[in-house]
């Protein structure tokens, strides 16, 4: 203990810093109470554990396209502790905005901007506005899909503006396409230049409320008693940052912080601004053609004005009712009008079938990239990754090329599908169901080739009563057989062993080679005269069968020359001269694969 | 009295000082300093906001063959990328919807003229709409609904052996008239 004194006596004797200790927990504290001092607080709370965590979160992470998602990808999901760090920086940032915002209604609505608390009360709406300015700059940090349209049409809004709104926008991204100076602009503004003109405002709040709290305020008959900071106030303080940072914690570790896909330009991805930007998203629906710059800056502008000018407004002493219309009722409809704006525009994307099935896109997209990038990303960056990944770029690739006309799983859209819906496509319960119902919707009828397969043992509509028919298969063993035939020719040496005795194999082979042949090709045979339209069932469902077929359909290894005539109307066309051969060999194994992991259900 | 005060009462008239000199030649310097630091400075960050994306190019993309007759296809285009110390050789910068009507080639971007969002085919119609802020065009690219100020942007094609070229072009957002940047 006396060292640890005599330390002390030592340090005081040159820096005083026994009594600037003294001074700072006695300082007095006027105006708002308790409450207003434990808004403050946690305020303060919410900028240091983002100044700490920030610093932290620095040492791991790169600014770079290539390397941004990457190493955010890293704090979160590799890093230990990442998560907890990541999420309290994230959720600090989130509290902020609503801390700042009750901050400010409540200094609004006990009149705390009246002389001589002006000054604070500039600063008190400074350091709301910087909250959002680091929301802006951060949000766009982890490059992800989320963070980058949302920069992309923000920047886009600022080139909104007569004259200088195309600089301005360009001077934002970095370039004319937001890309990498646009992510290293941002990372210097959030990390290096706004934080400490948020430390500067703080600071000079709590100068400029020491200096006011000699001067009583306008419409107080004497100068409220100062109370000292400690012990009480210190008390509310440590209580109200202790709670905060447990919130953060839990809400942290429930939640973690977000990390969508990584920045795709050419994905069709449903942008979104940040939520405390939702009111301006909202408000910009009402404003149309030349009336949309003016609109939706003046109106928020409106807004902040008379939050800067509440000093001069409402300066004299008023009467209960005149201070309700001219301080009261503006504030609150400014906030409240916020909050209604922002619900109504999530009420509106929920009911909104199109946003949400992109939306449930974009999460399964992410979902599946997130837990592609656990096994490390590529220096060329996640997109390249992707790109590379035939899971997720075979997926991609159905949806951009195939989805329009076929429908497997969740793809396409099985009210405007024009093709087979693929989902059990190659397996025996889809066989035999496609052998008995040809025309069936799911099947061909909706297609070029309706009609033109006869079912194997069903009478058809058109042929006149008594005219004899006979059943191409006339047992549901026969079927069964020649479904489970079928299937087997397309197995590839990976797939799962098929249940199929040497019996069922040979009368399968037999009814094929015998009935289909009429039409179809098998290894090349068939006596169809020439019609040319039955696709060749050897290797039918296999890897090269698929791939030829995506390749080009009009080859007598699938469907033959007929395939892309113009008398087959929505045929489907050749995407060898669209696909490069590695595309066309990705986009064939995950649309077999997933076809034969997808169940049939019988519609 | 300080010298400040003795310099003040002589006015104008006395011959510039020592000290009088010392402090024109302290602003002349100071001036001379900052605007030796604030001259690149400024140059340094404007730099990348003046720069063009120099779109013109024509690249190519698909067989016209391929193309169904009257339905629009979203095609890549593909080609060498530069992002400021980044190039990417043959990546997708863009993408074109991509229309064929009998021997006609047409393609508009797919970036919405509103504020940037990739625009996609309507759920509901034959035409186009953008997910961002609802703009709905037509089969022709004409705008409908929304906020966008002009129709989609087309962009220029022609066939060249069997392929569609089409010329690579972004243009300014949010404007009525069809700005290329």
């Amino acid at each position: 203990m006396s060292v640890l004194r005599t330390v002390a006596d030592w340090l005081d004797e040159r820096t005083a810093s026994r009594s600037s200790r003294e001074k700072w927990l006695e300082h007095p504290v006027v105006g708002g109470g308790a409450w207003a001092s434990a808004i403050a607080a946690s305020v303060a709370t919410c900028f240091a554990v983002l100044a700490l965590t920030g610093l932290v979160l620095m040492t791991a992470y790169a600014p770079s396209p290539q390397t941004a998602w990457a190493s955010v990808h890293y704090i979160e999901f590799v890093q230990p502790a990442g998560w907890l760090v990541r999420g309290l920086h994230y959720w600090a940032a989130q509290s902020l905005f609503v801390l700042a915002a009750v901050h400010v209604v409540h200094g609004a609505l006990s009149g705390s901007y009246r002389k001589p608390g002006e000054i604070g009360w500039w600063l008190t709406l400074l350091v709301l506005g910087m909250a959002v300015a680091e929301g802006i700059t951060g949000g766009l940090l982890p490059w992800d899909q989320l963070g980058w349209w949302a920069r992309v049409v923000e920047g886009n809004i600022a080139g909104l503006a007569p004259v200088v709104g195309g600089f301005i926008a360009q001077m934002i991204a970095g370039g004319p396409e937001l890309g990498a100076l646009g992510l290293t602009r941002a990372f210097t503004l959030h990390v290096m230049l706004l934080p400490p003109i948020v430390g500067l405002a703080l600071w000079g709040r709590r100068l400029a409320s020491a200096a006011s709290s000699a001067t009583p305020a306008v419409g107080r008959t004497s100068t409220p008693v100062a109370r000292t900071f400690a012990p009480t106030f210190a008390f509310s303080v440590c209580i109200s940052a202790a709670v905060v940072l447990a919130l953060f914690a839990l809400v942290g570790r429930a939640h973690g912080a977000p990390l969508e896909a990584p920045a795709d330009p050419l994905s069709d991805y449903p942008a979104r601004p940040e939520w405390f930007l939702l009111p301006m998203f909202q408000l910009r629906k009402f404003f149309h053609g030349a009336l949309e710059f003016w609109g939706t800056s003046l109106v928020p502008g409106a807004a902040a004005g008379y939050l800067v000018m509440l000093p001069w407004i409402d300066r004299e002493p008023r009467s209960a009712r005149s201070r309700a219309l001219f301080v009261f009722a503006p504030v609150v409809a400014i906030f409240v009008g916020a909050v209604v704006l922002s619900e109504v525009a999530r009420a509106h994307d929920a009911h909104d079938t199109h946003y949400v099935k992109a939306r449930a896109k974009a999460d399964a997209l992410a979902t599946a990239v997130v837990q592609l990038a656990m096994n490390g990303v590529p220096p060329a960056g996640p997109l390249a990754m992707m790109r590379g990944d035939p899971e997720i770029h075979g997926r991609e690739l159905f949806d951009k090329h195939c989805a329009s006309c076929h429908v497997l799983g969740d793809l396409g859209d099985a009210e405007k599908a024009t093709a087979t819906k693929l989902d059990g496509w190659g397996t025996p319960p889809w066989i035999e169901a496609m052998i008995h119902d040809p025309d069936g919707p799911q099947f061909f009828g909706r297609g070029p080739y309706k009609e033109q397969m006869p079912s194997v043992d069903t009478r058809p509509a058109a042929k006149p009563p008594g005219e004899p028919w006979t059943p191409m298969i006339k047992t549901d063993v026969e079927k069964h057989a020649v479904a489970l035939f079928l299937a087997s020719l397309g197995d590839e040496p990976g797939d799962p062993p098929r249940a199929l005795d040497a019996k069922t194999r040979a009368a399968g082979d037999k009814i094929v080679t015998e009935r289909c042949t009429s039409c179809h090709l098998y290894k090349g045979q068939g006596d169809d005269e020439g019609s040319n339209v039955a696709p060749e069932l050897a290797g039918y469902g296999s890897i090269a069968w698929t791939r030829t077929q995506v390749a080009n359909p009009a080859t007598v290894a699938t469907y033959r020359e007929k395939a892309l005539d113009e008398t087959m109307k929505k045929h489907m066309p050749r995407f060898d001269t669209d696909l490069s051969p590695a595309d066309v060999d990705v986009v064939a194994r995950w649309t077999r694969a997933h076809a034969r992991a997808t169940s049939f259900a019988g519609r | 009295m300080s010298d400040d005060a003795r310099n003040a009462g002589n006015g104008g008239t006395a011959p510039m000082g020592r000290r009088g000199a010392l402090k024109t030649l302290a602003a002349v310097g100071g001036a001379v300093g900052c605007g030796a630091i604030a001259v690149p400075t400024v140059r340094f960050l404007v730099a990348p906001a003046l720069g063009a994306v120099g779109g013109g190019n024509w690249i190519k993309t698909v067989a016209v063959d391929s193309l169904p007759e009257g339905e629009p296809k979203r095609v890549a285009l593909v080609a060498d990328h530069r992002d400021a110390w980044t190039l990417e050789k043959q990546v997708e910068l863009g993408a074109a919807w991509i229309l064929r009507k009998g021997a006609a080639v047409v393609a508009w971007s797919t970036v919405c003229p509103h504020l940037g969002c990739a625009v996609d085919k309507s759920g509901s119609g034959p035409g186009f709409n953008c997910p961002c802020h609802d703009s709905s065009f037509d089969a022709d690219g004409q705008r409908l609904n929304g906020p966008s100020p002009r129709a989609l942007d087309s962009l220029a094609t022609r066939v060249e052996d069997g392929f569609v070229m089409v010329q690579f072009q972004r243009f300014r957002q949010g404007t009525p008239e069809k700005d290329p940047i």
